[in-house]
């Protein structure tokens, strides 16, 4: 066989093995993309779809424009609260959180005997529902026999009506909230604590820092990475909560209103008054609101790059 | 020497801080969790009194939570829905994730930028669509509707393996190929048994997914005989309003099984988040 | 400045059968350059964070001058250290690297970025000083992690196999501007290294340890003429000293076919002694060890001849490094004759100790 044959051959076998693992690949992927093309993308062209009708399931659709979103921000009074109360929801979760879960991690962060208990102890709401979390913290923050007015009562402060009282009741959501959020963010934040070598800290006692100087020059800029990534999805999950508003202070948005949240209203507009194409808008409307909150925080992560992660000598 | 003397003072003192801030951070975690187990020991008279520590432990309350709702049931059937979208997603993620991150076919980047764009839809968007489609194929209220949506896996899922497989050295695939294997055997002999800390993250959170799923079951199920947990334990809370040591002791029994797969798949579960880089 | 002392310095790690670092007894002198060497697990490394207060001592104690520093917080020690794989912040300039320290230690911002520049123009690294770590070379990332250590002006500097992560050619170079640097500062030094080369050329004195036991510390010459036993002779030069197990029969020993009367001292110690002669140290051709020559080693001025001794009747005996000029060295498969020079024969008895 001359050279060339011999080439030839070569780049034959070679187009058919990158052909066969062309369709390999595609095979692989089919199923999957069929479930996400059936389940997220045709959704979420057809919500888009439906917030330009008036729909509500047994009578023929009808198009109506824009005239859901006018009256989202012109004729609702409710979106404005539902919109205010979520903005206080996410801001009262995200920040105690972030800050809660930073300490937290520092302080789980060591090699000393029974710290694996203790993490296990501190990741353990994690695996609790959301539904099952609102139900015990409502006997928590009952009146007259909840776990916190008795504890209150033991330093002489009077029972305060956590679910009840609508001032109170948003600071109860954000309460049970963090107290949800902060195992997950914990995980995250000392999984990259974690990756910072020892070799630094070493360096810096020698330095002269103390535990504190330590965490505050090393630790936390080094992870910011990761503080971002949690900022950006707690903040996602935040403003659509609802499982645990709902089974916490009802499905109608706490006492006067206190707690209606955007996911609430959602919910009540498109499986209570079955107004889909209302509820399709409101959904857009929050969607469009976290795209840009989303991008905006990318945009500002990207300019104070975690580059540096990648060298450490 | 007078060494041992002069090194204990300043560390039992941080010993001693430092154990003290895990305890109270352990409190903080646990309290309500413990209050509820102490309040589903308790009778209803004594669920008033501001004890830690029920007088005489009632374990009939939990006896009672039997009686007022089908739990066995309803266990069975979030195990079941749980299970197979678990399975479902580990192994069509992982299929799709291996493509993405070593396969080349056409169009493989634009269309792994389109999956990263899904994930951040919310769920709010297209729960809607969903209920509709669900609906239309007539699956309301079967156990089909639990299960399909998440069956073949998810934008998350297969963003979660391709990152996995993209930290498995290429020459592993590479002795593969040489050895003679089929793509499918590289996936299925050699890398997916590679990838069991992010197959644990994937598992555990589909897992824990489903089965704390409120909304999307209450939106799909009517009937009680394929009601899971939560669904359950919610419409026990609207009925039985204000029993707290009934509804403390049905809370508690939905949480036993997963602390329990919780406490097996915990040490699996955290260094795959930090193996799968989730962590940013 | 300061001397360092280890006195029966030991650590001994939880679970382990032997201590990483064994009753050490060593004193660096103020202003000296001591290099620590060894192979792994020798303990080079442990006794080197034992004085800058990274590792626990479990017995003995360290001192820094005249004072006891065994119980002191690293930050209090006064010493410096250049981590092996330089401990850089990630996220700080080289300035800033350089200068965390004198911030912690609240000196003013002008000396700061005085001191700064000084160390920097002393290690070329002026050009550098607003970049991050993840944009310098590693010859300079190494550089800056010295001009961090050279900035706190402590009186010890610690530098743990600083240059093992660079390429041959920039380690030859930057050993030496280690060296000159040091003589310099006049900064007492302990420095920690496997390479032996390295030890010889850097150190005025050096420490060679195995398993956590000093074998002996003196100057490069010493150890080189002298070495106290059979690791040190082994260990140090480049090829290995050749070292021989022979029987004392007549009191001399015999090597092939040629014999070595040795004195009544050395006889009378043992049926058996070791033999050492370095690979330099023979001369080819007239009486001697034969050699059958199995492999030749050419490298320019120098040729390496790798063989077996030759006994009486054809037999083949121990294997052997020999040095020839690199001109025109023996072919391979020749035989040569060695005279070992008498002067350089080295002599060890069973438990490996020399014997005068």
């Amino acid at each position: 066989m001359t050279t060339i044959d011999g080439l030839a051959a070569a780049v034959t076998r070679r187009r058919k093995f990158s052909k066969r693992r062309a369709r390999a690949g595609r095979m692989f992927v089919a199923p999957n993309l069929a479930a996400v093309a059936v389940f997220m993308v045709f959704p979420l062209g057809f919500s888009l779809y439906m917030s330009f009708q008036n729909w509500d399931l047994f009578r023929p659709a009808k198009f109506v424009g824009l005239a859901n979103y006018r009256s989202l921000f012109t004729g609702d009074p409710l979106f404005s609260i539902a919109l205010r109360n979520s903005v206080v929801y996410t801001v009262g979760t995200v920040v105690p959180t972030v800050l809660i879960s930073l300490a937290v991690a520092g302080v789980l962060n060591r090699k000393i005997k029974g710290i694996n208990f203790f993490r296990t102890i501190v990741f353990l709401p994690l695996a609790v529902s959301s539904v099952v979390m609102a139900v015990v913290w409502q006997f928590v923050f009952n009146t007259n026999n909840g776990l916190l007015n008795i504890m209150l009562g033991w330093i002489g402060i009077g029972p305060i009506p956590w679910l009840v009282d609508p001032k109170w009741a948003m600071a109860s959501l954000c309460m049970v909230s963090i107290w949800r959020s902060v195992p997950f963010a914990t995980v995250i934040l000392l999984a990259a604590m974690q990756g910072v070598p020892d070799t630094l800290y070493e360096a810096a006692r020698l330095d002269g820092a103390g535990e504190l100087r330590q965490f505050v020059s090393i630790t936390v800029p080094l992870i910011r990475a990761a503080v971002s990534f949690v900022v950006v999805i707690s903040i996602i999950h935040a403003f659509q909560a609802f499982d645990l508003v709902y089974v916490l202070t009802g499905r109608n948005g706490g006492p006067e209103t206190a707690t209606y949240v955007l996911g609430i209203m959602l919910f009540q507009h498109a499986f209570a008054f079955l107004e889909f194409g209302y509820a399709s808008a409101l959904a857009w409307v929050m969607f469009a609101i976290l795209l840009v909150l989303t991008v905006v925080q990318l945009r500002l992560a990207r300019r104070r790059t975690a580059q540096e992660e990648r060298s450490w000598a | 020497m007078g060494l041992a003397e002069r090194v204990i003072k300043p560390n039992i003192l941080r010993g001693f801080g430092l154990y003290t801030a895990l305890a109270g951070i352990a409190w903080c975690a646990l309290f309500p969790i413990l209050w509820a187990v102490s309040g589903s020991l308790k009778d209803e008279g004594e669920v008033t009194t501001p004890t830690l520590f029920p007088a005489h432990p009632q374990w009939s309350n939990y006896r009672e939570v039997f009686a007022l709702m089908p739990f066995w049931r309803m266990f069975f059937n979030s195990v079941l829905y749980a299970g197979c979208v678990s399975v479902g997603q580990v192994f069509f993620c992982s299929l799709a994730g291996y493509a993405f991150a070593r396969l080349r076919f056409r169009g493989r980047d634009t269309l792994f930028v389109l999956y990263l764009g899904t994930l951040m839809v919310p769920l709010t968007v297209t729960v809607i669509p969903q209920f509709m489609l669900m609906r239309v194929a007539g699956l309301t209220d079967t156990p089909w509707a639990m299960i399909v949506p998440g069956l073949f896996g998810s934008a998350f899922g297969t963003y979660l393996m391709r990152q996995f497989f993209q930290t498995i050295p290429a020459e592993l695939e590479e002795a593969a190929i040489l050895d003679g294997c089929s793509p499918w055997q590289i996936y299925w002999r050699i890398l997916l048994p590679h990838a069991k800390p992010a197959v644990m993250v994937l598992a555990v959170l589909t897992w824990f997914n489903v089965w704390n799923d409120f909304l999307w079951p209450l939106l799909m199920i009517q009937r009680s005989s394929i009601a899971t947990l939560t669904l359950g334990l919610v419409r026990m809370q609207g009925e039985y309003v204000a029993r707290w040591p009934v509804l403390m002791a049905a809370s508690m029994l939905i949480l036993l099984p997963l602390l329990l797969v919780y406490g097996i798949a915990q040490r699996a579960f955290i260094r795959g988040i930090a193996v799968t880089g989730l962590g940013g | 400045m300061a001397s360092v002392t280890f006195e029966q310095a030991t650590r001994r790690y939880p679970g382990a059968d032997r201590p990483a670092v064994d009753h050490l007894d060593l004193s660096v002198d103020d202003s000296e350059f001591v290099v620590l060497v060894g192979p792994s697990g020798c303990g080079k490394t442990t006794s080197l964070r034992m004085v800058a207060g990274l590792e626990t001592v479990d017995a003995g104690c360290i001192r820094i001058g005249a004072r006891d520093v065994t119980d002191v917080e690293p930050k209090d020690r006064d010493v410096a250290m250049v981590f092996q794989n330089y401990a850089l912040y990630p996220h700080m300039t080289v300035a800033q690297n350089m200068g965390f320290a004198l911030k912690i230690a609240g000196l003013p911002k002008a000396e700061i970025r005085d001191r700064t520049l000084d160390a920097a123009r002393l290690l070329d690294l002026e050009p550098y000083l607003a970049r991050k770590p993840k944009d310098l070379s590693g010859g300079q990332r190494q550089r800056v992690a010295m001009g961090r250590a050279i900035v706190r002006r402590p009186q010890v500097f610690l530098m743990d196999e600083p240059l093992s992560n660079l390429d041959a050619k920039l380690r030859v170079q930057t050993r030496n501007q280690i060296a000159q640097l040091q003589r310099r500062l006049g900064t007492t030094t302990v420095y920690v290294t496997h390479d032996q080369v390295e030890a010889m050329t850097m150190g005025d004195r050096v420490a060679v340890l195995r398993d956590g036991v000093l074998q002996q510390c003196a100057a490069p010459r010493e150890l080189y003429r002298n070495p106290a036993n059979m690791f040190v002779a082994e260990f140090i030069g480049t090829p290995a000293m050749n070292l021989f197990t022979l029987p004392v029969i007549n009191h001399s020993v015999s090597l092939g076919d040629w014999r070595v009367r040795l004195s009544r001292e050395i006889t009378d110690a043992a049926g058996e002694i070791d033999v050492g002669i370095r690979p330099e140290h023979f001369e080819i051709g007239g009486r001697g060890v034969e050699m059958q020559i199995d492999v030749v080693e050419e490298l320019g001025a120098d040729a390496y001849l790798y063989g077996r001794v030759t006994g009486p009747d054809n037999t083949f005996g121990q294997p052997i490094v020999v040095r020839a000029d690199g001109h025109d060295p023996p072919l391979h498969g020749s035989r040569v004759r060695l005279h070992p020079q008498r002067g350089h024969l080295h002599f060890f008895g069973v438990d490996g100790h020399r014997l005068p």
